[in-house]
């Protein structure tokens, strides 16, 4: 995938808008619209839409996109939790509904008595008052009795008797209803966790360490390559040779290497670290520090040609600092192909980092990647094929759709790659 | 051409040892290391003895004195001892080499024997029906991830149908009565393997191809050589196709690090005893001495393949020269 991003050496991407000489015989109105020049937004987004797959990816990455956004509202409607187990129900196919034990819906009710202590207490009164609940022999526990006995009804009859005690508060007690009688379209995995908020979660993750890395190592590369590009000599030298040894290196054993390190031997990083995104900022930082060549080499080219234009010239002369010239000047003429860059890179990242993780060495679990909920698939294959096929599937279908996206970016801003 | 050689020569070279010793310490920094092992296994080990232990594995030494000492072990040609395995690395590395080989380079020709015809064809024919076929097609292959694609080749060839082994280098156990036999073993461990490694660089491939193809089509002499009234064999061969070719040779020599890291993957999900699996399996077995031959041996055969690439394509194209 490095060496798509090569293809695509862009040198300038100033662009004339397509103006035909004004016919006498157009109207004031379409004269002026054709003598306006559209800008350069404007004209990229007209060409990308001639790009049919590009277009149509776009949408499903923005689909993506804002599911693995919702999340945690996704979580607070359906009453599905990434982390749940559920013993029960462990490789349930697609499309199943799952019922809780009894032991679960006993251990449920315990958690929710110690969570919720007050509602409880309110509600087992009531629910006694009411009469709805019989009192037990004991009458010493008589509070988590009554809640046990109810649990033990079917659903729709405790949902009945929940709505007739309006007046007490049991939002608790209807969440944890919620969790018992649970329908999975993707099934569940080797511990009866729901496949669909799982890959939601992982969505969230994959992409989001993708774009991350995509867009600091882009920093990175912007950084060096541009340094290299502008002051040549012995410091372009110098980069670009360390730039060309890293880009020969075999990425995955590199990767491999460096995630395989244990951080908690350098003591001064794990003070930094919450242990929690561990993972996930080791993953980060070591995909980031691999990948920024491409782009390095891009600038670089793309600066040197900028080098000999004549604004560079005329900043020069009107005493502009190197600094100046390189991100006043030269940078807004490099965002282009840079996006191109990117794009191609959130693509190649997914696929490195679900590698790492499907090697169990990238993002750990329980929290969920599309990776590592491959970890363990090849065990699984006889049991649920699902638990398989579908993090895969997420997998390709955005990181095709990143890459007919940068394929598309690519035509739109390169006037001169056009195919079609 | 010479000093140019050379100097390329240094320079591998040099990333080579700079790799290994960062290696070197990288591995310091995983978790466990042998004396730690012994503590775990021997519960009634005394801290003298730990101390005993460290001073004589060298571990108490920093970690560029010990680079140096395991890089002049290497240099005298004892590459150590596997801890897992309890072999010496020696016996360990050939015969993994050699199936790594037989994989990568059966991957790479096929991968060739499939991308040339597509590539070319849709050059030829820009905007056809088959070229937005192929261009799709290629797409896919670039964003498919090989270690999925192989779980799935051994859900349907070995899971649903049975009639490919799901993973394995040969069948165990069985003694071969003629040479052919044995490689057409073999050849049935290879092909869901070699299939996984390919779709990738097939897709590269075929997108280098097609750009190239396309490029040295362009020319004027192409127009020339058309005008002239020579075949269109003769025109797309002779005067497209060599010239295609020259940039191909890069991209042939930097897809060997694809295949490479591909290779680990590959290996690992069909459980193939090749190098990437060796660099696997060893970190994560703590196996110091095997990790660090085993991932050295794999980076400077895809420089070494860089390098050649560099030199083969200034015979390739006299128009390059090197200063």
């Amino acid at each position: 995938m490095d060496l798509q991003t090569q293809e695509s050496l862009t040198h300038n991407n100033q662009k004339e808008p397509n103006m035909s000489s004004p016919h006498s015989s157009l109207n004031e109105a379409e004269r002026k619209a054709l003598e306006s020049a559209l800008p350069m937004w404007k004209i990229v987004f007209f060409q990308f839409k001639e790009h049919k797959m590009a277009f149509y990816s776009a949408f499903v990455i923005l689909f993506f996109l804002i599911v693995a956004l919702s999340a945690e509202l996704i979580t607070k409607v359906t009453g599905l939790d990434p982390n749940r187990q559920n013993v029960g129900a462990r490789y349930l196919a697609p499309m199943t509904r799952a019922e809780a034990t009894d032991d679960i819906k006993e251990s449920a009710v315990e958690f929710y008595i110690n969570q919720h202590s007050d509602e409880a207490k309110k509600l087992a009164a009531e629910l006694r008052a009411q009469k709805i609940i019989v009192a037990s022999e004991d009458p010493a526990n008589d509070n988590q009795d009554a809640l046990f006995t109810l649990m033990t009804k079917p659903t729709t009859e405790i949902k009945a008797t929940l709505a007739q005690l309006k007046d007490v508060d049991s939002t608790h007690y209807s969440a944890i209803l919620k969790t018992f009688s649970t329908f999975h379209i993707f099934g569940t995995d080797e511990v009866g966790r729901d496949v669909l908020i799982r890959l939601i979660y992982g969505a969230r993750v994959s992409i989001g360490v993708a774009i991350m890395v995509a867009v600091f190592s882009a920093f990175i590369g912007l950084l060096i390559g541009g340094i290299a590009g502008f002051y040549g000599g012995k410091i372009d030298m110098l980069l670009m040779r360390a730039t060309d040894a890293l880009l020969s290196l075999p990425t995955i054993p590199i990767l491999i290497v460096f995630s395989a390190v244990d951080l908690s031997k350098l003591p001064m990083i794990k003070q930094m670290m919450n242990p929690s995104y561990e993972s996930i900022i080791k993953m980060f930082v070591i995909m980031c520090l691999f990948s920024w060549m491409t782009v390095a080499r891009l600038v670089r080219g793309s600066i040197l040609s900028l080098r000999e234009r004549e604004f560079v010239l005329a900043a020069k002369t009107l005493g502009a600092t190197d600094a100046t010239i390189i991100i006043r000047h030269m940078f807004p003429n490099v965002i282009a192909p840079m996006l191109v860059a990117i794009t191609l890179g959130i693509g190649s990242s997914i696929i490195y980092e679900s590698a790492l993780s499907f090697l169990g060495l990238g993002i750990m679990p329980p929290t969920p990647s599309w990776g590592n909920m491959l970890n363990n698939a090849q065990e699984v294959i006889y049991k649920n094929v699902w638990l398989t096929v579908l993090p895969g599937l997420m997998i390709f279908i955005t990181t095709v759709s990143f890459n007919f996206v940068g394929d598309g970016l690519q035509d739109a801003v390169d006037p001169k790659s056009i195919r079609r | 051409m010479g000093t140019y050689i050379l100097r390329r020569l240094i320079q591998t070279v040099v990333v080579i040892a700079l790799i290994s010793y960062m290696c070197f310490y990288l591995m310091t920094l995983m978790p466990g290391d042998p004396v730690e092992l012994m503590i775990q296994s021997n519960p009634r080990i005394t801290s003298e003895d730990i101390a005993r232990l460290r001073e004589l594995y060298n571990l108490d030494q920093p970690a560029y004195v010990r680079y140096f000492s395991w890089a002049k072990d290497i240099a005298s040609g004892d590459l150590g001892y596997s801890r897992t395995y309890r072999v010496p690395v020696q016996e360990l590395m050939g015969p993994r080499l050699k199936n790594t080989f037989v994989l990568s380079f059966i991957a790479l020709l096929t991968s060739l024997l499939i991308a040339l015809p597509f590539g070319i064809y849709s050059a030829l024919k820009p905007g056809s029906r088959v070229d937005y076929f192929v261009n799709f097609l290629s797409f896919g292959g670039i964003s498919i991830p090989s270690f999925w694609l192989g779980l799935i080749l051994i859900i349907i060839f070995s899971v649903q149908f049975g009639i490919l082994p799901a993973g394995g280098t040969e069948t165990i156990g069985v003694e071969h009565e003629s040479t052919w036999a044995f490689i057409k073993d073999r050849a049935l461990y290879l092909i869901l393997p070699v299939i996984s490694l390919s779709v990738q660089s097939i897709g590269v491939f075929v997108r280098y191809i097609r750009s190239s193809m396309m490029e040295a089509m362009r020319n004027d002499f192409i127009r020339t050589a058309k005008a002239k009234g020579l075949s269109r064999a003769v025109v797309v061969w002779k005067h497209g196709f060599r010239n295609a070719l020259i940039p191909l040779i890069t991209i042939f020599a930097l897809s060997f690090s694809g295949l490479f890291s591909g290779a680990i993957l590959t290996e690992t999900v069909f459980a193939y005893q090749g190098v990437g699996k060796l660099v696997y399996d060893s970190i994560m077995a703590n196996d110091y001495n095997v990790a660090m031959i085993s991932f050295i041996i794999s980076v400077s055969m895809v420089l070494f393949m860089n390098l050649l690439a560099d030199i083969l394509y200034g015979f390739a194209d006299p128009r390059i020269s090197y200063t």
